[in-house]
């Protein structure tokens, strides 16, 4: 328990002239009330002692009997997680914008701003994040008493363009519809001659209102509408969602039920992690390893489905344990599978580190430092890359991690050869895995009874999806139904890297920059922008901009790397 | 379908290409995922949507098929009806997806209209949450059918599918 406690007590001792009072509801939480006014200085002491990250901003409304809201700063570090709860009057919410301390607080700002209509002072960029523009004044679809009906019948579309773009810049946009990331979001890229000079992205396209949606639904039906989150990371997102649930009712899920939900984790993060490289390649021009590498993906596509009797959304979890079984036979599937997987994965390593042409694309590419990542606050196989070693399976091993456990991998490079490596190495990690919790799988139960009604509290359950730290703020007020559900997935704070690692680079590298950090906009959506300048701009289309970089490298003096 | 696909000579031959070569273009209009990375595993090597003549299209003008996926947020409604519009008649729609057919789980959602028929006029639904890859080729053999045989035969007969298999 030393190593829960001790960052905690170090965050008490630092908080002492702001706290309030303070709570520790788990062993591994600590919770304490600041002063909206004290907010800033608090986390500037954490900052200054490089006391952890900023994980999300939950934004709690207590309903208008009560009168009050409230915001919750988590803070997290190895498995511990700090939260500033700043209680706010209904009718004037206001809190200070964390931009000057922590820059990538700013996308959590607006998400809270929006949602929840409190005004975060001095932020540097107060438009919508996730809303579509054309969103009515004074809505916020996650206070008490939104009812969407009620929207749906006021709703007056919008249906002309909107162009904020200044005159006399030279942008470049993409999306929402472009036929190399395979969802809608709009990017806008600011170029100088061949050098990019500013980025700004507008998510909110594939944004569903899922958290309010939570509400309105019993924990049971949340399980199905939460999976669907993310169709490549469903299982990680269900998971996340149960560990939560089960910590509120205070139920032990069965050893072999656990051990199942790892499986499936793991077989899920090899099918992501190939899907990546195939993009990836894709986007870097090279078409026959996109080929090859989604060819071997049917592979885990196919031992999912015979486990499962689905390809994408498994539905493995249940409330309290899983759906099903693993049979011997199963296992000697899984594992001549992964026999067949080990060997090309050893082929892609040798593709991704010798293969000249690629290299080109890939060494000494976005070269994004430590420091850069840890300030950027990026997290999983991105931040990995750069030598930050955060992978929640190790430092806070939920599941069964404990038993299975599994190795960290860190690159040191922090180019987009080491995001390509860094990846590879892990699913050889996740390979010997897989096998060692097939050969001493723990015999027993699949399912223990969970309660219709959850006992009141609130919970947060942290897990480690193919992308990175997946955050789950879950509170129950007894009923059968949720209060409130917060989810932070992992591509909100690895696209603050994208457009800092875009400026100052070759046009033609950015689509493979993008594809680097594996965004995924249905887990989040969300936004990061940089202001644009220079003169004249034109128009490409993403199918030119990839062929400029595919010609680019082509025309360019073929340099052997050593 | 609205446009007489058989009319003339020159319309018989424009929709022999057609239906031996479609263009699609994909877009999701914000769905989770799931359909769209199986609507892409079609276009690799097991499945290869290629050997029956459906490239994927980067630009709507080039299109004859619109693929797509999600249960339209607000967001993209208006980007969805102009991605449509920019592409050249006869167009056809396909709707892949629990989401794109009815709103699916996200039904009820304040940020979704709930299916792709609310926004633009749909020629062919593939249900599924996903569809498998096969369901997602069989629906655009339906559609390529539905184009030979003129807009009133959507469905074939158990013959003509054995027919189709075998052939």
């Amino acid at each position: 328990m030393s190593t829960t406690n001790s960052p905690l007590h170090q965050a008490q001792i630092l908080l002492e002239p702001w706290m309030e009072n303070f709570n520790q509801p788990e062993p591994n939480r600590l919770d304490v009330v600041i002063a909206s006014q004290d907010l800033l200085s608090a986390a500037g002491a954490l900052e200054t002692n490089h006391w952890g990250y900023l994980a999300a901003i939950t934004g709690l409304d207590h309903g208008v009997e009560q009168g009050s809201m409230e915001a919750l700063y988590h803070f997290c570090t190895g498995p511990v997680t700090l939260t500033f709860r700043v209680s706010l009057s209904r009718e004037n919410p206001v809190v200070s914008s964390l931009y000057e301390i922590i820059p990538a607080a700013i996308v959590h700002e607006r998400e809270l701003q929006e949602m929840f209509g409190i005004l975060v002072e001095n932020i540097p960029d107060p438009s919508h994040l996730l809303l579509p523009d054309d969103w009515p004044e004074g809505v916020y679809p996650l206070r008490e008493g939104f009812d969407s009906a009620e929207l749906a019948q006021d709703y007056q579309p919008d249906l002309t363009e909107k162009t904020d773009r200044q005159d006399g810049c030279f942008v470049i946009p993409i999306g929402p519809q472009h036929p190399a990331l395979k969802e809608p979001e709009h990017f806008e890229f600011t170029v100088d001659g061949e050098i990019v000079t500013g980025a700004s992205v507008r998510l909110g396209y594939a944004h569903r209102g899922i958290e309010k949606a939570t509400e309105q639904r019993t924990w049971v039906q949340n399980l199905y509408l939460l999976e669907r989150i993310c169709g490549i990371c469903s299982h990680i997102h269900a998971t996340a969602y149960c560990l939560g649930v089960e910590q509120l009712a205070g139920v032990t899920v069965p050893p072999r039920a656990q051990a199942i939900r790892e499986l499936v984790a793991e077989l899920e993060r090899i099918h992501s992690h190939l899907l990546w490289f195939g993009v990836a390649a894709h986007e870097a021009g090279f078409d026959t390893l996109f080929m090859y590498s989604w060819r071997d993906r049917e592979t885990v596509m196919d031992i999912l489905e015979e486990i499962s009797g689905n390809r994408v959304n498994y539905s493995a979890n249940v409330l309290g344990g899983v759906k099903f079984d693993i049979t011997d036979e199963q296992k000697e599937t899984i594992r001549s599978g992964l026999n067949f997987l080990d060997e090309r994965l050893h082929h892609y390593m040798n593709v991704v580190t010798k293969d000249t042409a690629f290299l080109q694309r890939t060494r000494g590419i976005g070269v994004m430092t430590r420091e850069q990542a840890d300030q950027l606050g990026t997290l999983g196989p991105t931040a990995r890359a750069s030598g930050v070693e955060r992978d929640i399976r190790v430092e806070a091993p939920y599941s069964f991690y404990n038993d299975y456990p599994i190795p960290m991998v860190v690159e040191t490079a922090g180019d987009l050869e080491a995001r390509f490596v860094v990846r590879l190495k892990e699913l050889l990690e996740t390979n010997k895995t897989i096998r060692d919790i097939l050969d001493r799988m723990p015999e027993g139960d699949l399912k223990t009874r969970m309660p219709r009604r959850i006992k009141a509290g609130e919970t947060i359950s942290r897990v480690e999806a193919p992308r990175g730290e997946l955050f789950y703020f879950i509170k129950s007020n007894g009923s059968d139904k949720p209060a409130r559900i917060k989810v932070r997935a992992p591509t909100l704070c690895n696209m603050a890297s994208v457009v800092t690692l875009a400026i100052g680079h070759q046009l033609a590298d950015i689509p493979v920059i993008l594809a680097g950090v594996d965004p995924c906009f249905s887990c989040n959506d969300r936004a990061v922008a940089v202001k644009p300048q220079n003169n004249g701009w034109q128009i490409w289309s993403w199918e030119q901009l990839r062929q400029h970089g595919i010609d680019f490298y082509q025309n360019k003096d073929l340099v052997k790397p050593e | 379908m609205g446009i007489d696909l058989q009319n003339t000579i020159m319309d018989r031959i424009a929709t022999w290409a057609r239906i031996n070569s479609p263009w699609a273009i994909h877009f999701n209009s914000g769905s989770c995922n799931g359909c769209d990375i199986e609507i892409l595993a079609t276009l690799t090597p097991r499945y290869d949507l290629e050997r029956l003549g459906v490239k994927l299209q980067g630009s709507p003008r080039h299109a004859d098929v619109l693929i797509c996926t999600g249960a339209v947020t607000r967001q993209s409604f208006s980007r969805l009806q102009r991605i449509y519009e920019q592409m050249p008649d006869p167009k056809f729609v396909v709707a892949v997806g629990s989401c794109a057919l009815s709103g699916g789980v996200f039904q009820g959602c304040y940020n979704c209209t709930g299916g792709i028929a609310n926004c633009i006029p749909v020629d062919a639904y593939i249900p599924g949450c996903p569809p498998r890859p096969e369901a997602i080729i069989d629906g655009i053999v339906k559609l390529l059918h539905s184009l030979r045989e003129g807009p009133d035969s959507t469905t074939e007969s158990q013959a003509e599918t054995e027919n189709r298999r075998f052939a």
